[in-house]
């Protein structure tokens, strides 16, 4: 059992450059740093298993050690590529060490310092996993503000791989889902029954809830899954419903969001990144999120009697391990302003496709 | 020249309809504002689109000799985007990579008239648009995946490529263009006997394969070819004619007190076609239309030198309009074929000439009955009742005095040319907006120097009257439009290319010498070119291909070579080409010019010039 493990590539930790290269300077992003599996968790043996390693304390299981990209590797930060994280867990879901081994985020060019990574990494010590850990709530972006697309990936990619570990050795069991299937049937429904079977899950943050000195709705969302007959087709139209059935690929889902109010859902983020950093849709130990090839606008809700919407998009679910008929999260960041400060909060909110629609 | 023993008055049961405007008003009829067909009230429509709203409409404009075509959000009215087609566009690099001069042969000046959709059954299936190029007598195609041209063809024989109009019925496989100024066939030195004698010029109606992008065969009349438009069967192309006369002056074109609209039967043609009944001029197919020769055409006598000829949306009638005669005549097409086969006259087919004022330039149609015609002379869109003009018609003269089917007149600012309603080109035309495409916007607009622009206006049309909305400026100088409805386009158009289907698309970077030629072969992703030097020597022919890796959607780059004159862009996954000779030695800076990333202004590299 090999205690070092001294990475095969060179370390990368500033800028170098060759005078008369003829390649592409991506490398000068790229930070990569040695590390140790004691780095993460207190043990004095680690005894190496499918994808982690078993962390023991004087003869006793103390937790477990994992690398991100055994698990999470299509998770990818600003840079296109996977942030490699470490990761110690104890026996309880605790985490007791994470540490950055690679990434090429250029957060440089947002006026931070590598320190300020490293810094947002630290509070992930001692939080929980099993209970809900959201950037903007139990993880401040203080430290690492503005490089939201960064600090978003870096979370899925803690969470998501802490909680495929769990599962793995038997900490976390998911509930198996009965073998339901999407009713065919189509059902002319208008919107508030939409709402009202739950068929459409509504969420509405008001600016006091975030500290803003203003009455009323700072955004009033509206969330659904886009590929069951009788809500899609409610909500988008005949016509898109069809179109966007039809691009699907096998095992593909889709799901609609809309807002009012002046908060926003989308953000800016995915111009540049290509990435939406302010969603995502968590089920099990999965996390999904969405790039610009994921998404289409969506400008109205064509059910009768549907509210004037201000953003609205429609997001492809590429995972095919995504199972509409089991229960999901939709999960959000806000960002707003409280004078010239940036603050973040997240919210999240469960669900389920009514029985009505499964059969 | 023209037909003497012609008596316009056998058929023309019009007293107005004389080369000389008569100076009479327009009477409205009463119980105007109660016409039936209409939904009451004003116009209602919205035309505000709000931040992050968008367009109902796809407006597809041409460029007139500006060369290009212009994508333009309807009602918003505001510019979209700018398809170079037939000019030298410096901010994409249109004219200046390889890819685009293959398709342009060293022409970069146009005159793009006419933009229409390729059809299916009467609709617009999305897929291509095409437009003519009058200047240097060619067609492009655009693929509307990528909105840019995929294909250029020439066109021999012919001069003022003008009237274009594609197949609707079943499906685009023909496009119809019109030739406009008549010439020698051939117009070479091996025919210069007929370079002094213009009655051996000649107007030709081409006929296009849409989906090869090759000539069919021409028809040769005597007449010119101007405007075009097809009908909803897959029966007929038509062309009006002013220049029946063969005139080369102007007194001359407007010496005969009629001229033609003419028809032709396609049926026939492929007939003749079948037959070998053709003569092969510059490769091209030539089929004898001229009167008395041939049994494919059919010249319908309309009021002297007319302009627009358009179809109603239920593909009952074509409308010709007079220019100057204050009037448009209706002509309903299924006479047609009884006038083809001899059994009536081809002036019975038409059943109306009804009064629409000073200068009548084109026709567009709202779905529930009306047409809505421009009228150059007297600056308005007329909205009028076909049915009614009909039935006017019917009872004769009295009965017309009276305009009976005129339902609104709305000035325009100023002097309209082509006017062009939503999906009004289509059987599914929905008389929601209405373009009136003005030539002259004089005071409009603050004053921006003695050239200026036009003036596009906007009018609600969903109601009974006509209601002037917005004004939109255009830079020289759109002709005509069509606007498609969103959701027809959308699904079809991406966000990158497919990076393969350009058979050079780079993926690893490379310097590579053959002799005196170099190709530099480059990826770009913002913010690095993944080469950051070359060297090359000086007369070097360098030839360097750019493939854009960035997959996000609109993260574009630009190359440009410093002091080389050279810029072209490329859009996520895609490959473009330039060939140069290195001849000015020194130290060369490559760079971004579309701005790309936060580190924009370092992506670049340096192209060394060694003596």
């Amino acid at each position: 059992m090999k205690k070092w493990i001294v990475p095969l590539l060179l370390i990368f930790c500033f800028c170098f450059y060759f005078p008369s290269t003829v390649y592409s300077q991506w490398n000068f992003f790229e930070h990569r740093y040695k590390y140790r599996l004691e780095d993460v968790l207190e043990a004095s043996k680690f005894v190496e298993k499918k994808g982690y390693w078993e962390g023991y304390k004087n003869n006793k299981l103390a937790g477990y050690v994992f690398l991100s990209k055994n698990w999470t590797k299509k998770l990818v930060g600003y840079s296109g590529k996977h942030l490699e994280t470490l990761i110690g867990m104890d026996t309880s879901g605790t985490i007791t060490g994470v540490k950055i081994i690679f990434h090429s985020e250029p957060i440089v060019l947002i006026g931070l310092k590598e320190e300020n990574y490293q810094n947002f990494i630290k509070q992930y010590k001692g939080k929980n996993i099993l209970k809900d850990i959201s950037v903007g709530n139990e993880i401040s972006m203080d430290v690492i503000t503005g490089a939201t697309v960064t600090a978003v990936v870096q979370n899925a990619i803690i969470l998501r791989s802490a909680k495929k570990v769990a599962s793995q050795t038997g900490m976390i069991k998911f509930a198996k889902g009965k073998n339901l299937k999407i009713s065919k049937k189509f059902e002319h429904i208008k919107w508030k029954e939409l709402l009202n079977s739950k068929a459409v899950k509504n969420i509405v943050v008001n600016s006091r809830d975030l500290g803003l000195d203003k009455e009323g709705a700072y955004l009033d969302l509206y969330f659904g899954i886009a590929t069951v007959p009788s809500i899609g087709r409610n909500v988008l139209g005949d016509k898109l419903y069809k179109e966007t059935i039809d691009r699907l690929k096998e095992g593909e889902s889709a799901i609609f969001v809309f807002s009012k109010g002046e908060g926003s859902f989308k953000g800016s983020g995915f111009a540049r990144g290509g990435l939406f950093d302010r969603f995502n849709i968590e089920q099990e130990d999965r996390v999904y999120v969405f790039k610009d090839k994921d998404y289409r606008i969506l400008t109205e809700i064509k059910a009768e009697n549907a509210p004037r919407i201000r953003e609205g998009g429609l997001f492809i679910i590429r995972g095919k391990d995504f199972n509409p008929t089991n229960s999901f999260k939709f999960n959000i960041m806000l960002s707003y302003r409280v004078g010239s400060k940036k603050e973040f909060k997240s919210f999240s909110l469960d669900y389920k496709i009514p029985a009505r629609f499964l059969e | 020249m023209s037909d003497k023993k012609f008596n316009r008055r056998n058929f023309l049961k019009i007293a107005g309809a004389s080369g000389v405007v008569a100076g009479t008003g327009v009477i409205l009829p009463k119980g105007v504002l109660s016409a039936k067909t209409e939904p009451s009230g004003k116009g209602r429509a919205k035309n505000e689109v709000k931040p992050g709203e968008l367009d109902d409409y796809y407006g597809f404009w041409s460029g007139g000799h500006s060369g290009e075509i212009r994508i333009v959000g309807v009602p918003s009215m505001r510019e979209i985007k700018r398809i170079p087609v037939f000019n030298m566009d410096v901010a994409s690099g249109w004219g200046v990579t390889n890819e685009s001069k293959k398709l342009l042969k060293g022409k970069y000046f146009g005159d793009t008239h006419h933009v229409h959709g390729s059809y299916k059954d009467g609709v617009y299936d999305g897929k291509h648009l095409f437009v003519n190029d009058k200047l240097n007598n060619r067609v492009a195609r655009i693929r509307t995946d990528y909105m840019e041209v995929d294909a250029i063809l020439e066109i021999p024989n012919i001069q003022g490529a003008h009237g274009l109009f594609p197949q609707r019925y079943p499906k685009t496989e023909w496009l119809v263009l019109n030739s406009e100024f008549q010439t020698p066939v051939p117009n070479d030195t091996s025919n210069k006997k007929a370079f002094l004698n213009p009655k051996e010029y000649y107007g030709m109606h081409t006929i296009i394969d849409a989906e090869r992008m090759s000539i069919v065969c021409q028809v040769m009349v005597d007449e010119n070819c101007d405007l075009a438009a097809t009908d909803y069967k897959g029966k007929y192309s038509m062309c009006t004619s002013y220049n029946i006369e063969k005139g080369v002056t102007i007194s001359e074109m407007l010496a005969s007190d009629y001229d033609y609209l003419i028809v032709f039967n396609w049926k026939r043609l492929k007939k003749a076609l079948k037959a070998g009944k053709y003569k092969i001029v510059n490769g091209v197919k030539i089929v004898d239309g001229r009167k008395g020769h041939s049994d494919i055409t059919l010249r319908i006598p309309v009021p002297k030198n007319p302009h627009g000829v358009n179809i109603s949306p239920d593909g009952k009638y074509a409308v010709c309009c007079g220019k100057v005669s204050p009037t448009t005549t209706v002509v309903e097409l299924d006479k047609l074929d009884l006038a083809f086969e001899g059994k009536i006259k081809p002036e019975e087919c038409i059943v109306a000439q009804p009064y629409i004022g000073l200068g009548p330039l084109h026709t567009t149609f709202d779905g529930r009955g009306n047409a809505i015609t421009s009228v150059f002379i007297d600056s308005t869109n007329v909205k009028w009742n076909i049915a009614k003009a009909i039935e006017a018609e019917k009872q004769g003269e009295q009965a017309k005095k009276s305009n009976p089917h005129i339902i609104d007149i709305l000035d325009v600012h100023y002097q309209v040319g082509h006017i062009m309603a939503t999906m009004a080109e289509t059987k599914e035309a929905d008389g929601k907006w209405l373009i009136s495409l003005n030539k002259v916007s004089k005071d409009r607009f603050i004053n921006a120097g003695p050239l200026k622009c036009e003036n596009d206006q906007l009018i609600d049309i969903t109601g009974e009257k006509l209601k002037l909305v917005h004004d939109s400026p255009t830079y020289l100088e759109p002709h005509d439009c069509i606007m498609v409805r969103r959701e027809i386009i959308e699904p079809l158009v991406k966000d990158r290319y497919d990076m393969f289907e350009h058979p050079l698309a780079v993926t690893k970077n490379s310097v590579e010498r053959k002799g005196k030629n170099v190709t530099i072969r480059m990826t770009a992703n913002a913010p690095v070119f993944g080469l950051q030097e070359v060297r090359v020597k000086k007369d070097d022919k360098v030839t360097l291909i750019v493939t854009n890796h960035d997959e996000i959607s609109d993260l574009t780059n630009g190359i440009a070579i410093s002091n080389y004159d050279i810029n072209f862009v490329t859009a996520p996954f895609q490959t473009k080409s330039v060939t140069f000779t290195a001849d000015k030695p020194g130290v060369f800076w490559v760079y971004c010019t579309n701005f790309c990333h936060a580190l924009h202004l370092e992506m670049r590299m340096r192209f060394i010039v060694e003596v």
